[in-house]
């Protein structure tokens, strides 16, 4: 049997984060080939109902990455995206799904680096828990 | 709560010129039943009602004629203020506090007579005691008593076995916005979320398998939704077919989406009346999820909802010290 | 609308992509995926023949959504969008999957790089079917521009874009332009005298004729969007009419009322009616409300019946607000300095004869306090001792920044001492010198050739000791506690933003760095420009830096400012927010998390009734969609990011590795 790989869904911000993820490209800074990207102009435009529709969908991890705090390029997406995303994350830990499978992280444009560890973190910690069968929607 | 005080009041409120109909209570069709009334007139007063049998929020059928007409200029605001009188308790008046802050009503357009509440019997409860009651009963609560009156013969039960498990820890008995009160201020309980925690404590495991049981039994009937007064979008997102968020599918998956994006819409803004819950026909503890949400944005962000219509809802602002420990 | 035809088109990059992704299977993979016409791969389809090739295939195939499989959309979205409309369909009916940076780049093995790549590209294929097209909208540029700040940054600003031939309003907080560079005595490294050189300049913006001055004056309001910004202006009153005071000044000896000249920083006294200095530009006097004893009291008048024939006093003077109507705005709001009170271990606010360095440029000036002598007491002191990075480089007071110029200026002010008083000792406690500017080590080797004490060490206390001040520290290259006893304490306070630069900010909805100072959009790329289109930062606001760094930095806001101004039309973003009005509650969520003010709720006739719907001003909206992911109803969408879309990326992803 081959070794389980996490199929995680990331929303990034487009300023900072999806920036910060070119940049480990281009930098060839290598992680886990799990993630994959939806592009937001801001993660203040990610609902937190994408983050339950994605785990029932067939991810077994979501990440939610942004610009810092004091960074957002629209002055303040990632501070209502950050109360949104804890309220949802804790009510999903409520009903059951690990928190290490929700994810929010603060990527500058810069931080190439970062986010190639961000992504081996959160990938090693799903690895951990195994899929998220009991979750996920039947396909019709 | 004296019924004679209660009617004269509504009495003077229709009687006001601005006042078009009132909101009240009036027993059902049969057993513990209990209806809305829309009172226009002084010879329909004698039918309203209230008793510890009125568990629905009133304020539903406030907000379900839909979106406030728009008043364009001061003057105008005047020559239109009509006015709807409507009874609340501590729990409605959160509600209707918070449909303002969400400028879904004006308190303009409001006549509030508030009634210090002491806790509604919970339907489920109490029909299991007395089953299949047909004739309309009556309920009085005295020291500490629910005095039930069925055909006349007359029954004794403790409060502590028919109230509402929400108004056991119901933190704001009396209306918080009102015109006019009715009786004395009532004492809140403290914040109490030893139940929530409880279930907090639980693994992943634990709590996955207790909401699956929970949640493989809705029927998707969306009382809880209709019921809810603060439920109140012309288009639920939860209906729409474009784009599709859940399945009309009745398992637990679709069940699942369908009763977080409720709580989470809800996150900020339940009031805790307690209502989808009492009116689930099939017995999800509803409340432990927006309790749930209440705990955690109360501890979090220290708001509460309904508690001011003056304070912009919880979602549409932050603080820049709001907790930052969970981000990578 | 006409069936949905997507092109895939997979770039192999040279090797960049190939290497690493199986594009011949991924280019099959593509051709199965729903709604696909046709897939191709190319060696780099960034180039001509590749862009022609997807042209072609758009006329041939009649194809009216494109999706590209190469590198990341912030490499070359708009060279493809170029492509699109230039084969005549609509520029953002296309959808970038980056297999580069994302995927190729990133990964070793090749098919669990492949099967990334399949999925992020069935995901775009997904929400490319359902991409809709946009327009673009164009508006007219107001060929304007104000400049907030009339330092020497925002002197430089406005005198360029005036150069330019656009007209320019200046507005100043103060009674002068001039700023905290004409408080300065002489410049380094050069000794220039600060005035000297900056009144010329002065004088060219009060008789530019395409500058409006508008000294003692705030703006209170800013509406609009690039192009078209509305600002409110309060102009406070000054007692004094402007057009008629020729500042003759005969009226100040009748004044009876003597105030700390601020100015002077309070180091002398001047009269409430007073003019900053005498080379103010405008040269126009003023009253000072605070201390007039008319304005206070209603009694007095003294000065009115002087000037009769010209009549430019004016007790009842109100407040007046003007409204204009600007393309551009530069922020050259300036800065303050530290105050040395928070460190009250320098002894700042107990012992007079401990100043600050702005206090020295005043006591060293010739049209100071003391015309030029440096006296305390009435004595010239005999030892003086400087302290470096007050209020900078320093955690405690939350000051991680250096300020810049403080090394300069204290090597600058020792120089000044042995100059005016030659047999002076002269101690400067520092941490490091930082002289990295044209000239800057040549004149610190000369001021240290002049017989100046550079000691290293961070000074722990400042305390008196009969009529002497003690400056205890500890040398760190000796490594021993020193003592030194000395007549004058000059601290080298650093700069802070503005006390008030959180009003400034939110008016115009400028972010800050994490050093309070004004935010770039880019540190290295667009280092004048904001995250707020039209809207230029220069000088301190952005950060500490000396004046030929901020004269530079107000050209270049200056230049930017101009583009938009010249050009005359800007195109506004096309990926805004739209309202279905029959879904919407009204309840102004999106009114609320919008950072723009793009939203507001406008009666509207729905079924009969006039409601409150949400309604978005496509030209201010920036897209970012905050208000999307607050609406409870679905009711406020964005363009290219609906919720249908990106669910369709979700539930595509999701089912990927089923």
């Amino acid at each position: 049997m081959s070794e389980f790989e996490p199929n995680i869904v990331a929303f990034l911000c487009n300023w900072c984060s999806y920036a910060g993820a070119d940049l480990t490209g281009t930098t060839r800074t290598h992680y886990p080939p799990t993630v994959k990207v939806i592009r937001v102009m801001c993660t203040g435009r990610v609902n937190p109902l994408f983050v339950l529709q994605a785990l029932r969908q067939g991810a077994d991890g979501v990440l939610i990455s942004g610009c810092h705090p004091g960074e957002c390029h629209y002055l303040k997406g990632n501070f209502l995206a950050r109360r949104r995303f804890l309220l949802m994350k804790n009510l999903l830990e409520y009903i059951g799904i690990n928190p290490s499978r929700i994810r929010m992280s603060w990527v500058s444009a810069s931080e190439g680096k970062k986010f190639a560890d961000v992504i081996t973190e959160v990938t090693e910690d799903i690895k951990k828990l195994g899929p998220l069968k009991s979750f996920k929607r039947e396909i019709l | 709560m004296n019924i004679q005080k209660l009617k004269d009041e509504a009495k003077r409120a229709i009687g006001r010129k601005e006042v078009t109909h009132l909101i009240g209570y009036q027993k059902g069709s049969y057993g513990f039943r209990i209806s809305p009334i829309f009172i226009e007139t002084k010879e329909e007063l004698d039918r309203l009602t209230f008793s510890p049998l009125c568990s629905l929020s009133l304020v539903n059928y406030l907000t379900i004629e839909g979106k406030p007409a728009q008043v364009q200029s001061e003057e105008e605001k005047k020559s239109k203020a009509k006015k709807v009188a409507i009874f609340v308790r501590g729990c409605d008046s959160r509600a209707l506090n918070q449909i303002i802050a969400e400028k879904g009503l004006s308190r303009e357009s409001l006549y509030i007579i508030g009634i210090p509440c002491k806790g509604v019997i919970d339907l489920k409860k109490i029909e299991a005691q007395f089953p299949n009651v047909v004739d309309p009963a009556e309920v009085v609560e005295e020291n500490g008593k629910y005095i039930i009156t069925i055909n006349d013969q007359t029954h004794e039960v403790p409060k502590e076995e028919l109230i509402a498990d929400t108004c056991k820890v119901c933190q704001y008995p009396t209306p918080l916005t009102y015109n006019k009160l009715l009786g004395d201020k009532l004492e809140g309980n403290p914040a109490n979320y030893d139940d929530i925690q409880k279930l907090e404590e639980k693994t992943p495991e634990e709590k996955w398998s207790f909401w699956q049981n929970q949640l493989d039994r809705c029927i998707r009937c969306y009382a809880c939704k209709n019921s809810c007064p603060l439920c109140y979008c012309d288009g639920c997102i939860l209906d729409k077919l474009t784009p599709q968020w859940v399945r009309r599918s009745v398992d637990t998956n679709e069940n699942l989406m369908f009763h977080v994006t409720r709580a989470f819409h809800l996150a900020g803004r339940c009031v805790s009346c307690g209502e989808c819950e009492r009116v689930c026909p099939v017995g999800i503890p509803l409340m432990k999820l927006n309790r749930k949400m209440e705990k955690d944005v109360k501890e979090l962000f220290d708001f509460e909802a309904g508690k001011d219509p003056e304070v912009k809802p919880l979602l549409n602002t932050f603080n820049i010290e709001d907790p930052d420990d969970f981000v990578l | 609308m006409s069936k949905t035809r997507v092109g895939v088109y997979i770039c192999h990059c040279g090797v960049n992509i190939k290497s690493t992704v199986d594009v011949t299977k991924l280019t099959e993979f593509a051709s199965k995926l729903p709604h696909v016409s046709v897939a191709k791969d190319y060696i780099y389809l960034c180039s001509d023949p590749g862009q022609e090739l997807i042209k072609n295939d758009i006329n041939e195939f009649n194809l009216n959504r494109i999706v590209v499989a190469a590198c990341s959309p912030r490499m070359h979205e708009p060279t493809f969008r170029k492509a699109l409309r230039s084969a005549g369909i609509n520029p953002y009916c296309l959808e970038i999957a980056n297999i580069r940076e994302h995927c190729s780049w990133v990964h070793e093995d090749i098919e669990k790089a492949t099967k990334k790549a399949e999925s992020i590209l069935a995901a775009t294929v997904a929400k490319a079917s359902l991409l809709e097209p946009l327009e673009e909208k164009e508006v007219d540029v107001i060929p304007t521009a104000l400049v907030l700040g009339g330092g020497i940054a925002g002197i430089q600003a406005a005198l360029d874009i005036a150069d330019t031939g656009f007209k320019v309003y200046l507005v100043e907080k103060d009674p002068s332009i001039g700023g905290h560079m004409m408080q300065l005595d002489k410049t380094f490294p050069t000794l220039d005298c600060s005035a000297c050189i900056l009144t010329p300049k002065m004088s060219d913006v009060g008789n530019h004729p395409n500058i409006e001055l508008l000294t003692y004056s705030e703006i209170t309001n800013v509406g609009g969007y690039v192009g078209n910004f509305k600002v409110t202006i309060k102009k406070k009153p000054r007692y004094i009419i402007e057009d008629k005071c020729n500042g003759c000044g005969n009226c100040i000896s009748y004044c009876p009322i003597e105030m700390p000249d601020p100015f002077n920083l309070n180091l002398s006294k001047t009269k409430c009616l007073y003019i900053p200095f005498p080379q103010a530009v405008p040269a126009c006097f003023v009253i000072d409300p605070d201390y007039c004893r008319y304005t206070l009291n209603r009694e007095c008048k003294q000065c009115e019946p002087v000037c009769k024939e010209l009549g430019a006093i004016d007790l009842k003077q109100k407040e007046q607000f003007i409204e204009v109507d600007v393309g551009t705005i530069i922020v050259a709001t300036g800065f303050d300095t530290f105050d040395p009170t928070l460190k009250p271990e320098l002894g700042y606010g107990l012992y007079p004869n401990v100043i600050t360095g702005l206090e020295f440029e005043r006591l060293s000036s010739a049209s100071g306090p003391t015309t030029g002598d440096v006296m305390i007491n009435g004595k010239k002191p005999k030892n003086v001792v400087f302290i470096h990075c007050v209020g900078s480089r320093d955690k405690t007071v939350g000051n991680e920044y250096c300020s810049r110029v403080c090394c300069m200026y204290t090597a600058k002010q020792a120089h000044l001492i042995k100059d005016k008083i030659p047999d002076a000792k002269v101690t400067v406690f520092y941490i490091d010198v930082r002289a990295f500017g044209k000239g800057f080590e040549e004149f610190y080797d000369r001021v240290k050739q002049e017989g100046i004490i550079y000691r290293r060490g961070n000074v722990a206390e400042v305390y008196k000791r009969g009529e002497k001040l003690v400056v205890k520290a500890e040398d760190t290259l000796l490594g021993q506690l020193v003592e030194v006893e000395t007549d004058l304490v000059v601290l080298a306070v650093g700069m802070v933003p503005r006390a008030d630069s959180n009003t400034v900010n939110n008016l115009l909805k400028l972010s800050q760095s994490s050093d309070k100072f004004l935010l770039e959009a880019h540190p290295k790329l667009r280092p004048v420009d904001t995250a707020s289109d039209g809207i230029f930062l220069a000088g301190c606001c952005q950060g500490p830096k000396d004046i030929p760094d901020t004269v530079a930095q107000a050209s270049a806001a200056a230049s930017k400012a101009c583009i938009p101004l010249s050009q005359g039309k800007v195109r506004t973003e096309a990926q805004v927010a739209q309202v279905n009005d029959l879904l919407c509650r009204g309840c102004g969520f999106c009114v609320e998390v919008c950072p723009y003010d793009a939203i507001e709720l406008k009666p509207t006739v729905i079924a009969g009734e006039t409601v409150d719907v949400a309604s978005v001003n496509e030209v201010l909206c920036k897209g970012c969609g905050a208000c999307v992911a607050a609406c409870l109803s679905g009711a406020i969408q964005q363009k290219s990011f609906t919720d249908e879309q990106l669910l369709s990326m979700i539930a595509s992803l999701g089912e990927s590795y089923e």
